[in-house]
């Protein structure tokens, strides 16, 4: 046990099939764990009507806004709010939200796993689909932002490895295979465990159970490579979605623009990202526990820690917001004045202040009460907080584009100030339909929890109790 | 009381004069011609000119594309546009007005005469009066030469102007003259204005670090500045009088602003490098997949 190897003794002991524990698989309280957790894991696993509906009713919200898309592939981005001046809205700070909210995955199955949280075990993998499905509609944002969509090809073609957007596609891609990874890979145990437990679920599923459990048999051997494998993901991952998600804050911060013009922007933003996806986790969680029941494993205790994250994120946040905000306030050089004033007591100072004050510094304070770190109010708060997190992406987007440093002089007032139209609205709506739908798949048709680490878990608890 | 209504009478009339919008040549500019014929080459000059330095903010002659500035710049082809005569025309692009810019130092007498040439030909009804001499109210009638000589010695420019009357001609003492080098916006005046002397000669002196272009060659450019009284007759000559100059393009090198193939090798090595890095481990945890599955698959077959 006492390898010497610290690093293989954290990760031991938290979000990896435990590979030392080889005798405990063999044990019979091993099985019986198995099969009431599964049990009750699994039951949730199927196409039953509930799902069918949901899944019917976001396939046609999807399909009236695709005929919003439908309008703006014909008619070019004229029909949205996007001007000369103000080129980036909606799209682009939705493009940010959801790159943003993705990073969750980063910090739960990393930053805490590896740092010896034992609590994140079960929430790991809700974090992973959140971060699976953001990162992959957010590729397709950018798309919906593009007046020739049928150019995409170009940025690989003529792509510049100077330009930030180059860097852009090729991160968000890498980060959405490793998370597809880092939830596929624990599930393999659990997909084995599941094949032959799945009766009267569609032969197609109880198949694909079969092919993507990659011959598991919970064989020693097997359990040192996948404890390899996630390891290796582990550590890949820190950097990518340190670079997905700095990479997205150069896109602005190498822009001439005041609001824009700021040395922190990557930091910035990747802690305002920790506070989305925190939320989004919260959010999910609560869900799974009272539609799924699964009160049992996702209990109040964990919905404690997890508020102290939210904490932990939104302190860190707000002391990014401090100086973003504090050190050019206190200069006022001329073209942050305009932009600083427009934003603390002008056209955007009511969506600013709110989005400061409920968005993050009155959630962190509420959080510190522990009665209202229980499920419910943390689920309202969170939806809060999420909320408040996209319009600060549009708060950081927008507002910025209006003054330029050059002047806009003698422009229409409507290219100067933005609204967005009708038709991007459902646009974007579009996009969180199927943020949605891939979350729904992927927590209806696999396990949500890990069935195989929790079992093991119990196993041991009872072991040591014995 | 008789204050108030003098007042009120100065506003008004104050008030009157702003909103009138009209842009009015003085009565001495409006008939300036120029001095050759327009003809499909001028017109094609004035063409490149045009959208070089106008089309920016005047569109599209025609088609009422013009930057909605306020008070407008106007479609060249309107009627508004054309009832300006030769003369009011030069003088209004000469000296600008608002945001309209004043192009005094930035195109010659003969450009802005190839620009209205081009301009002109929006107007079917226009037929054009050419001037033979410029005309000078110092030297009334009379044409003025000026010439330009380089010594290269001492790097000093003579310039001497006379005006050319029949058969006899005069010294123009006493007019202010101003040497200016072309440049790729504008031009650059070189030393003060002086005034010529009483042989009409007038010294000025080169600086020694003057950038021309790969050759050494600059465009030197002799002017009245009181246009009003010596007429604008000028001397454009090109003379190796600068410093050789081998700029090397911006894009020649590796730079973050070139192209993918000039990129700066760091960033390309660095992007490489981390997409290689990246999807390299991505690889190996994929083959490590296919260990678990040979493991499983070896198992099951010894089981059985
Ligand atoms: C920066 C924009 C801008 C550019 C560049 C520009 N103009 Fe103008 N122009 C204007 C504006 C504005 C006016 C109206 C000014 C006023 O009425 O005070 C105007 C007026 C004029 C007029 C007078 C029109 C009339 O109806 O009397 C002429 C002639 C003219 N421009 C010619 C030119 C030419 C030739 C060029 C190129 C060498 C040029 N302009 C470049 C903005 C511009």
């Amino acid at each position: 046990m006492n390898s010497g190897n610290p690093a293989k003794l954290i990760i031991k002991n938290n979000i990896i099939p435990d590979l030392m524990a080889g005798t405990i698989f063999k044990s019979e309280r091993y099985r019986q764990k198995v099969e009431s957790v599964s049990a009750d894991i699994l039951r949730n696993v199927s196409l039953n009507r509930g799902f069918l509906l949901w899944m019917g009713f976001l396939t046609a919200v999807l399909l009236a806004c695709l005929y919003a898309y439908t309008v703006q592939l014909r008619e070019g981005l004229g029909v949205t709010g996007l001007r000369d001046i103000t080129s980036w809205g909606v799209y682009i700070a939705n493009f940010v939200f959801f790159v943003a909210t993705s990073l969750v995955g980063m910090l739960i199955s990393c930053v805490l796993g590896l740092s010896g949280a034992k609590w994140v075990k079960p929430i790991a993998r809700i974090a992973e689909i959140i971060a699976v499905a953001f990162a992959a509609v957010a590729g397709l944002v950018i798309i919906s932002d593009m007046g020739r969509p049928d150019r995409l090809p170009y940025v690989f073609i003529f792509g510049r490895f100077q330009s930030p957007i180059l860097w852009d596609v090729t991160v968000v891609t890498t980060y959405f295979f490793v998370s597809l990874l880092l939830w596929f890979l624990p599930m393999i145990p659990d997909l084995a465990i599941a094949k032959d437990r799945l009766p009267g679920r569609p032969a197609f599923l109880v198949k694909a159970y079969g092919l993507l459990s990659v011959k598991w048999v919970d064989h020693e051997k097997q359990f040192e490579i996948l404890h390899k494998a996630m390891r290796i993901l582990l550590i890949l991952i820190i950097p990518l979605a340190f670079a997905i998600h700095t990479v997205t804050s150069w896109l602005f911060a190498v822009t001439p623009r005041p609001g824009w013009d700021s040395t922190i922007f990557g930091p910035y933003f990747i802690s305002g990202a920790f506070v989305s996806g925190t939320a989004a986790v919260i959010i999910a969680m609560y869900f799974f526990r009272v539609s799924y029941r699964l009160e049992k494993y996702l209990s109040d205790f964990h919905f404690d820690r997890i508020g102290r994250v939210l904490i932990l994120v939104s302190v860190l946040y707000f002391y990014f917001n401090l100086n973003e905000f504090l050190v050019p306030g206190y200069k006022l050089k001329t073209a942050d004045a305009i932009h600083l004033r427009e934003l603390f007591a002008g056209h955007h100072a009511i969506l600013f202040w709110s989005v400061q004050l409920f968005g993050l510094v009155i959630p962190a304070i509420l959080l510190l009460f522990r009665p209202l770190r229980k499920p419910l109010p943390m689920l309202v708060i969170s939806v809060v907080v999420l909320a408040a997190a996209w319009l600060k992406r549009y708060i950081i987007v927008v507002p910025p584009q209006a003054h330029p440093h050059l002047p806009a002089q003698n422009y229409p007032v409507e290219w100067i100030l933005y609204k967005p139209t009708l038709i991007e609205i459902a646009v974007s709506v579009a996009a969180i339909v199927l943020v949605l739908m891939i979350i729904t798949i992927l927590s209806k048709l696999f396990p949500v929890l890990p069935i195989q680490e929790i079992a093991e878990e119990e196993a041991l608890a009872k072991n040591e109790s014995a | 009381m008789r204050n108030l209504i003098a007042a009120t009478v100065a506003i008004l009339l104050l008030g009157t004069r702003l909103s009138a919008q009209d842009w009015t040549v003085p009565d001495d500019r409006k008939g300036r011609l120029s001095t050759f014929a327009f003809d499909d080459n001028t017109r094609t000059t004035g063409e490149r000119l045009y959208t070089a330095n106008c089309k920016s903010c005047h569109g599209t002659p025609g088609m009422d594309n013009w930057l909605r500035l306020v008070p407008p710049p106007g479609d060249p082809a309107a009627e508004k546009f054309q009832q300006n005569s030769d003369g009011e025309m030069f003088y209004k692009i000469v000296t600008g007005r608002g945001q309209m810019p004043s192009f005094r130092t930035v195109l010659s007498a003969n450009e802005i005469w190839a620009l209205i040439s081009y301009l002109r030909s929006y107007n079917t009804g226009y037929v054009q009066q050419v001037m033979q001499l410029i005309t000078s109210s110092a030297y009334p009638g009379a044409e003025i030469r000026i010439s330009l000589a380089w010594n290269s010695a001492d790097s000093t420019v003579d310039i001497s102007a006379t005006a050319v009357k029949e058969n006899s001609s005069v010294a123009v003492t006493n007019a202010e003259m101003q040497l200016m080098v072309q440049r790729r916006f504008g031009h650059l005046a070189l030393d003060e204005p002086r005034n010529t002397d009483s042989r009409g000669f007038v010294r000025f002196r080169l600086p020694a670090d003057l950038p021309g272009d790969t050759a050494g060659n600059v465009l030197l450019m002799a002017r009245f500045t009181d246009e009003e009284t010596f007429g604008s007759a000028g001397k454009d000559t090109v003379i190796r009088a600068g410093m050789p100059v081998n700029a090397a393009s911006l894009v020649a090198p590796r730079a973050m602003w070139n192209t993918a193939r000039k990129a700066p090798v760091w960033i390309i090595l660095t992007y490489l490098g981390g997409v290689f890095v990246a999807w390299g481990f991505i690889m190996l945890v994929l083959l490590k997949l296919r260990d678990i599955y040979i493991i499983g698959e070896n198992s099951s077959v010894n089981k059985q």
